[in-house]
């Protein structure tokens, strides 16, 4: 019995292109061509001597950037794809969360597909029948599950292909970047039964951009960079180093040349940027009356949006805008100069701008604020998604995003007793919040 | 070995998926299997059609029971064929995203074209059975040979299906060679007339040279002319059966582990 679930030694993984601009060589051509070696003209290397043990019982995180080879790294230890040199051990039967449902057939039923992908995974008929209620009542869509998957809504797609997945019962499980989908209720119930698992001894390994689950679920953790180990080790340590690399390349000013948007962005909390770079927004701050920078809050506080812009192209086309979020992604107000019938001139030398509100009127919460400049038609020459982040205090157990201004009256016979709201606990979200909540990055 | 003990791992997995194509193709379907039936009847009524009455030069009689024989197996060879060209690449998510053993994707379709040509028996049963009352024809024991020889066609097919599978994702343009193939392939194998009534030396060699001959000339031998199968026949089938399923595993294991970035 050995002690390792995983066992990667010296691994790499080249992707092969097929070379004469296309992607597939014709049987015909390569007949003709007398030409049926099939060699590759180039290769990628998208995963280069990665060599890692993974305890059993362990839960181990794999980050990284976009592209970075981690969903590689993943197919490579359930066998999907095979490495070009090196070795991957595995003991136990492996369950690969890859893509939920991605054996379904959209024609048949959901009871007819839950069988047919527990066999896939490695279940047999009988042990797919004795867990067949369990796996119905964590998908939670009993009523559907004789309907043709063709009529489930993505999300009952994804509860159920997570359901099966779950009851496989694996010694090994594999998640790649799962858990962000559904709605709150259901990554709440699938966060708990993956710390059902790990508590049964499953070893995990995670894909993830979600950070925060990496520190929280994972014993280890494994930063890839360019398909190369980074860092391994203590998740907290390896989750930093990872933030600090990606914001250090993130404050740089945009490259002139990169006017496409970026990919998907990493990690929520981290700052996205794009834009042609003629202007620049080089800082952005959400500041009080004195000019101090703010990262909380409380309801109603008198602040403004301040941009520093830089300009290295003079421009007659320019438009500032200004979005607030809710940390769940709703809108809570956007506008620009163009919105409210400022008619730009001219952008000569670098200024300020300030964007003034006399009260911030928000409800408790966590939020982002979005800086940018940009054309007229929206291209932008410095686009900043989540420049800033601050949060709002508040002692009251108020919901939504928006506190209108407001108070109680009342007539006639109603009485009530006012408590001192100081004396409650603070929301324990609010307090959440407040310490998960880092400090805006000053642009040097 | 490893790969017949994979197989047999599996054979779960590719019964359950050959049931999932079945009812996912005849789900919502009125006539449901009869679908599949249409093609080979339509070819048999209008070949009968023909050669009854356009062009009535045959001297086989009940010439529609002589059409069943070879039709339905060269149906069963040339769709499973065709059909696992697309095999793997119509199932690109289950490759690259489950772990899932991918020699299954063609004997799954293998599988559900077995399925018709076993369900068309009953029907060539029930027109000899007519043939037969009529006095056309008289019933012989060898029809009892019938699921022999489907087991060495199906090995077989499937040692084809599983290479043509492999190999068309590399090459995508198989399909098209291997439709125009097939056309030809139909007149070139007896189904149409008797083998041994092919007046030309060179025509009859070329005939021999395909191996669909023996099967379809067996097929006919049980099922219409009531006799046992030639011996070298049914050494040819055996021979083409081991020789189809050694290369099936060979070239699919080859290709296997790029099937899943190549795809």
């Amino acid at each position: 019995m050995t002690d390792y679930a995983i066992a990667l030694t010296k691994v790499c993984k080249s992707y092969r292109l097929w070379g004469r601009g296309s992607q597939f060589a014709t049987l015909k051509s390569a007949l003709l061509k007398r030409d049926l070696a099939l060699t590759p003209e180039t290769s990628v290397e998208a995963v280069r001597d990665v060599s890692f043990a993974v305890d059993r019982g362990e839960a181990f995180g794999i980050i990284g950037r976009n592209g970075s080879g981690k969903s590689t790294l993943l197919k490579l230890i359930s066998g999907i794809l095979k490495p070009t040199s090196g070795s991957v051990k595995v003991n136990g039967r492996v369950a690969a969360l890859i893509e939920l449902g991605a054996g379904f057939h959209p024609e048949i039923t959901g009871r007819e597909n839950i069988y047919i992908n527990g066999i896939m995974l490695g279940l047999s008929r009988k042990e797919i029948d004795a867990r067949f209620d369990q796996i119905v009542a964590f998908s939670g869509i009993p009523e559907f599950i004789d309907q043709p998957v063709k009529t489930y809504s993505s999300g009952m797609y994804v509860r159920l292909g997570f359901a099966v997945a779950v009851h496989v019962d694996p010694d090994v499980l594999l998640i790649d970047e799962v858990l962000s989908v559904g709605d709150e209720e259901f990554s709440a119930k699938c966060v708990a039964k993956i710390q059902e698992m790990k508590y049964r001894g499953v070893t995990l390994v995670f894909v993830t951009h979600q950070l925060d689950q990496v520190r929280n679920l994972c014993d280890r953790a494994l930063w890839l960079d360019h398909g190369e180990p980074e860092t391994i080790g203590d998740p907290v340590r390896v989750v930093d180093a990872y933030l600090q690399a990606v914001s250090s390349t993130q404050t740089a000013p945009p490259r002139v040349a990169a006017a496409e948007p970026e990919a998907p962005r990493d990690d929520p909390n981290e700052e996205e940027r794009w834009g042609s770079g003629e202007v620049v927004l080089s800082r952005v701050a959400l500041v009080d009356t004195r000019g101090n920078e703010l990262v909380a809050l409380g309801p109603g506080t008198p602040v403004a949006i301040e941009m520093d812009v830089t300009v290295r192209v003079p421009q007659d086309d320019f438009v500032f805008g200004i979005g607030i979020y809710h940390a769940d992604g709703a809108c809570v107000y956007g506008t620009n100069t163009d919105l409210e019938g400022l008619m730009p001139e001219r952008i000569e030398t670098n200024g300020r701008v300030r964007f003034i509100m006399p009260a911030l009127d928000l409800v408790a919460g966590t939020y982002r604020i979005d800086a940018a400049i940009h054309t007229r038609n929206g291209r932008a020459f410095d686009y900043r998604r989540g420049a800033i982040r601050f949060v709002v205090g508040s002692r009251v157990h108020d919901i939504g995003v928006y506190r209108p201004k407001h108070q109680w009256k009342f007539e006639g016979g109603i009485a009530f007793n006012e408590i001192d709201l100081e004396q409650r606990n603070v929301p324990i979200e609010v307090a959440e919040a407040m310490r998960t909540v880092r400090k805006p990055k000053r642009t040097r | 070995m490893d790969e017949l003990r994979n197989l047999y791992r599996y054979r779960q997995l590719i019964a359950a998926l050959t049931a999932r194509d079945l009812k996912a193709r005849y789900r919502g379907s009125i006539l449901g299997f009869f679908w599949s039936l249409a093609n080979p009847l339509l070819l048999l009524t209008v070949y009968t059609v023909v050669f009854t009455f356009f062009f009535p030069s045959n001297v086989i009689r009940p010439y529609p029971l002589f059409l069943f024989a070879g039709i339905l197996p060269w149906t069963f060879f040339s769709a499973a064929v065709l059909e696992s060209t697309t095999a793997i690449s119509s199932n690109a998510g289950l490759i690259k995203k489950v772990m899932f053993p991918a020699e299954a994707l063609p004997l799954v379709t293998v599988a559900s074209h077995l399925v018709h040509f076993a369900l068309a028996m009953p029907i060539v049963l029930l027109a000899t059975v007519g043939f037969a009352l009529h006095g056309d024809i008289t019933i012989r024991a060898t029809i009892l040979l019938v699921p022999f020889l489907m087991i060495l066609q199906t090995l077989f097919v499937a040692g084809i299906a599983m290479t043509v599978a492999s190999m068309s994702v590399l090459f995508r343009d198989l399909r098209d060679i291997l439709t125009n193939f097939m056309q030809v392939g139909f007149f070139v194998t007896p189904i149409l007339y008797l083998i041994d009534k092919v007046a030309s030396r060179p025509a009859r060699a070329l005939l021999r040279l395909n191996p669909m001959t023996p099967f379809v000339v067996s097929y006919q031998d049980v099922l219409f002319f009531g006799h046992l199968p030639g011996i070298a026949d049914t050494l040819l089938m055996i021979a083409y059966a081991f020789v189809s399923v050694a290369m099936g595993i060979t070239v699919f294991g080859r290709l296997r582990d790029t099937l899943a970035e190549a795809i």
